[in-house]
């Protein structure tokens, strides 16, 4: 079995491997052993029958003295996973010998080995993975594994009818979306998020999991599926409960397996943020993206490898928050940019151009008029990613907003993005609150020939545009159904 | 002498009462009040204004020449709605009540018109605060010349961003309130809003939605121990509701520290000290449409409702008595007793600093009588349920 980009991987936690893992980083209990143990089963992939899930991903070395006997132990696993057409993926961490490694797997019959951070040569199929500080982006893999990811929610006690909760205390909310949409602008294969479910204390509900699904698939990545022992082990008792949470997760998996080309869509949004996303960059860069989400401040990012060549037609303003100043050739096309009535926001080692200009209101940036355009460059080196995504989503003005979802309070992962061709566009909208969604508006800068709506699990409703009452565009109102943690606005532009 | 009403009320107006000597209710002025129906907040909404000014006697008499400051109320979180429909037709002022009046004005010969709102936002100007909420902000921008629009949340431009307010007669809550600048460069202050309860106030009419005027700099949540915050931090729940803390004390202190510090007593001595402090020269209050049982959109509990009715005078006090009348409610009311059941009555708190009269016996009606516009928020409300204290509150 070829693994493909659009595989829907699973995370296979079973072995002696994973038992020695888990004995390393703390208690295990019995019954969760049991549940490793049992995992090994292959009987166990009957939970797969009928759902999209096509890939294992099964731990296979860590340089631990388990590597041997995972290889040995997890044989018939494999084996039978072959034998039902399912992919199967070694991971290869720690201090493991990969060569090692790499051979086993051969012999093994897995389809592949996902090694961190290879960049050798292998005659057998190896997928290059990292952490987000330091993923392989020149990687030729299928698919681009990375770890170092969360779990996607609002923090809890972070509720959003939080008395403090202000115009500065937006409930925190963790999401991978912005991650996914910078890699995305990198790379061409598909990117896996590795993350599992966080840990004990917490019980998951199937909209915790659909959740983690839409987080990553929404900006266009995977979630790399990782059930929790408690899950596991209801699904092997055949609770109803447990069986009930699985089929949501086989669901949403489907629903975006069967709108694949959505991931192609490309965002947009007005704000191109240039970065290398490197370092200390990415630290500043990376929260800003996250952060300007949270806003609903869409965006595009910009690799700075890319920017020379990037087109910046369809941008309002440009972003470039890196502590070293742009090559010559990035400057002078970013003040090209301005110059034709852009804005630009950066921080202070760019200099003083232009005319003094009054921002309007108490702001971290000096802002100046360049040409038809303004400059806003900090009055100090960038500490608050924060206060520099809320300011420059006020230079910028909502007047250049493209969307606003109402009651959207814990949103934050909003993704509006049109076809390669421009022929279609999609809107999806993240409620990260649990229970029911109150995002029951959507208004766009336009009104578009038609309008579908998607639910996961659920056929497409045509949805007519309502004239927006006092502004311009149109105003599309979601059934009283849609009140769910996700929905996609699909458009015939 | 208290009755036995006033009595099982508890420490709200029991504890004013025995605190103090009775006020001279009387002396309270009247001032005439119109009452129209309206159904729409087109160009009907223009000609009925227009008329309604007529009747209270011209705009022109009392806005030309002048700066005219317009305090419109647009509570909460900016991307709120109650269900689909804009916040317009709901819980706030509607944008084209704003530009009509706007328009109204400069036709009566205003100098200078600014509208004002103390925006639940930050930093943001009322511009972006409006635009996020999908309000043209163009409606009110081009209305006439020169309209500004000012965030009274942030301190005012220039060397002096807030002005001491002394209230008359000492006040109830504090001897006096440090606003925004820009209301002492106001000669006529509008109170624009829609006809409302309040979950905590009882009613939200002109005198509630003057509770926005006080800045959260100084008196929301968060705000430095001695000076004005830089930019507000949230909402006034802990000095204006609660009163666990005072305000920095580059501002006036309460009278009484040891009072009740219960929202039911604060929220209306609040307010009713502002309309002292602050007068209101001419209050707009739209029932075209609102909705009932709250004064922002609650699950469940919140109705939209069509009341087709407008009230406007010169004096806040008689204006909100017939607007209660109008909404099926006695101005009278005691603690206790509908709609303020949690609460004293701001109206009659802001009688005893002699704002007005909300005897209904002595302000006279003009228009339409208000036995024919009655429209009853109880008999539309939803179900009413206890709030828990503390949580987040509008105006």
């Amino acid at each position: 079995m070829t693994l493909i980009a659009g595989s829907i991987p699973i995370r296979w936690q079973c072995g002696p491997l994973e038992i020695a893992k888990r004995e390393k980083t703390g208690a295990l209990s019995a019954e969760e052993r049991s549940v490793i143990e049992r995992w090994l089963n292959p009987g166990a992939l009957d939970l797969l029958r009928g759902s999209p899930v096509d890939c294992l991903i099964l731990g296979w070395a860590a340089g631990l003295p388990q590597d041997a006997e995972q290889q040995r132990s997890t044989a018939p696993l494999a084996g039978e996973a072959r034998r039902r057409g399912l992919s199967v993926v070694g991971w290869v961490e720690g201090a493991a010998n990969r060569e090692a490694a790499i051979a086993a797997a051969r012999a093994a019959g897995l389809t592949a080995v996902a090694v961190e951070g290879f960049n050798g040569r292998s005659d057998f199929p190896v997928i290059p993975w990292g952490p987000r500080s330091n993923a392989p982006w020149e990687s030729a893999g299928v698919v681009l594994p990375v770890t170092e990811n969360v779990w996607p929610g609002l923090q809890p006690g972070a509720g959003s009818q939080d008395p403090d909760a202000g115009p500065t205390s937006l409930p925190w909310l963790d999401s991978n979306g912005w991650y996914v949409q910078l890699a995305r602008a990198r790379v061409r294969a598909p990117v896996w998020l590795m993350f599992d479910p966080p840990g004990k204390g917490r019980i998951l509900r199937a909209q915790d999991y659909s959740m983690a699904i839409c987080d990553s698939e929404a900006p266009g990545g995977r979630w790399v599926i990782s059930l929790d022992d408690g899950l596991r082990a209801g699904l092997l008792a055949g609770s109803s409960s447990a069986l009930e949470t699985w089929q949501a997760i086989a669901r949403t998996s489907a629903f975006f397996r069967d709108h694949q080309e959505w991931s192609s869509y490309r965002s947009l949004g007005r704000v191109g943020v240039i970065s290398d996303f490197a370092g200390e960059n990415l630290d500043f860069s990376g929260e800003l993206l996250n952060l300007m989400a949270r806003r609903d401040l869409l965006y595009q990012v910009i690799w700075k490898s890319q920017a020379a060549t990037a087109p910046l037609t369809d941008l309002r303003a440009l972003v470039y928050a890196d502590t070293a100043p742009p090559a010559p050739p990035l400057r002078r096309k970013m003040l090209e940019f301005v110059e034709q009535g852009g804005l630009l926001v950066t921080g202070p080692k760019w200099g003083t151009q232009g005319r003094p200009a009054t921002a309007g209101f108490n702001t971290i940036f000096n802002v100046s008029a360049y040409g038809k355009g303004r400059l806003a460059v900090a009055k100090a080196d960038l500490s608050d990613p924060w206060q520099f995504s809320v300011d420059t989503q006020l230079l910028l003005s909502h007047r250049n907003d493209v969307m606003k979802i109402f009651n959207s309070s814990s949103s934050g992962c909003t993704r509006f993005a049109a076809s390669p061709d421009g022929k279609k566009a999609v809107l999806q909208g993240l409620s990260y609150s649990g229970g029911r969604s109150s995002m029951r508006t959507v208004w766009t800068w336009r009104q578009f020939r038609s309008a579908r709506l998607w639910l996961a699990g659920a056929a497409p409703v045509t949805l007519q545009a309502q004239p927006s009452d006092e502004f311009a565009g149109a105003e599309y109102h979601l059934p009283e159904a849609a009140a769910q943690p996700y929905f996609a606005l699909e458009f015939e532009v | 002498m208290i009755n036995r009403r006033e009595f099982m009320a508890g420490t709200g107006l029991a504890g004013l009462r025995l605190a103090r000597p009775a006020r001279a209710l009387a002396a309270a002025p009247s001032a005439p009040v119109a009452v129209a129906r309206c159904r729409s907040y087109g160009t009907e909404f223009l000609s009925a204004t227009e008329k309604m000014f007529d009747q209270l006697g011209g705009l022109g008499r009392l806005v030309k020449g002048k700066t005219v400051t317009i305090k419109i109320n647009l509570t909460g979180v900016e991307t709120t709605r109650l269900d689909y429909l804009p916040q317009g037709r709901t819980f706030w002022s509607h944008p084209r009540t704003v530009g009509a009046v706007i328009h109204l004005m400069d036709k009566a010969g205003a100098r200078r018109i600014r509208v004002v709102e103390g925006a639940w936002v930050w930093p943001a100007s009322l511009e972006e605060f409006m635009l996020k909420a999908g309000w043209n902000p163009d409606l009110l921008l081009k209305a006439a010349p020169a309209v500004e629009l000012i965030n009274t949340n942030l301190p005012y431009k220039g060397s002096k961003p807030y002005t001491r307010f002394p209230v008359p007669r000492q006040g109830h809550l504090f001897p006096a309130y440090d606003l925004s600048t820009a209301y002492a460069e106001s000669d006529v202050l509008v109170s624009m809003n829609k006809i409302k309860e309040h979950g905590t106030a009882g009613v939200t009419l002109s005198i509630k939605n003057c509770f926005g005027i006080s800045p959260t700099t100084i008196y929301g949540n968060k705000v430095p121990l001695d000076e004005p915050a830089p930019v507000p931090y949230g909402g006034r729940q802990e000095i204006g509701h609660n009163g666990s803390r005072q305000p920095p004390t580059s501002s006036p202190s309460e009278i009484d520290p040891k009072s009740p510090r219960q929202a039911g007593y604060r929220i209306p001595r609040f307010i009713a000290d502002l309309v002292a402090a602050v007068p209101v020269h001419l209050a707009i209050l739209d029932g075209i449409e609102t909705i009932t049982n709250a004064e922002l959109p609650r699950q469940d509990a919140t109705r939209f409702v069509s009341p087709g009715v407008l009230v406007a005078g010169t004096n806040c006090v008689t204006t909100d008595a017939v607007a209660m009348a109008v909404m099926g409610y006695d101005p009278m009311a005691e603690r206790g007793t509908p709609p303020f059941e949690n609460c004293d009555n701001t109206l009659r708190l802001a009688e005893e600093l002699g704002v007005g009269t909300r005897d209904l016996n002595r302000i006279e009606v003009r228009g339409v009588p208000v036995r024919e516009v009655v429209f009853s928020f109880r008999e539309h409300g939803g179900p009413r349920t206890p709030r828990q204290p503390g949580g987040r509150r509008g105006a």
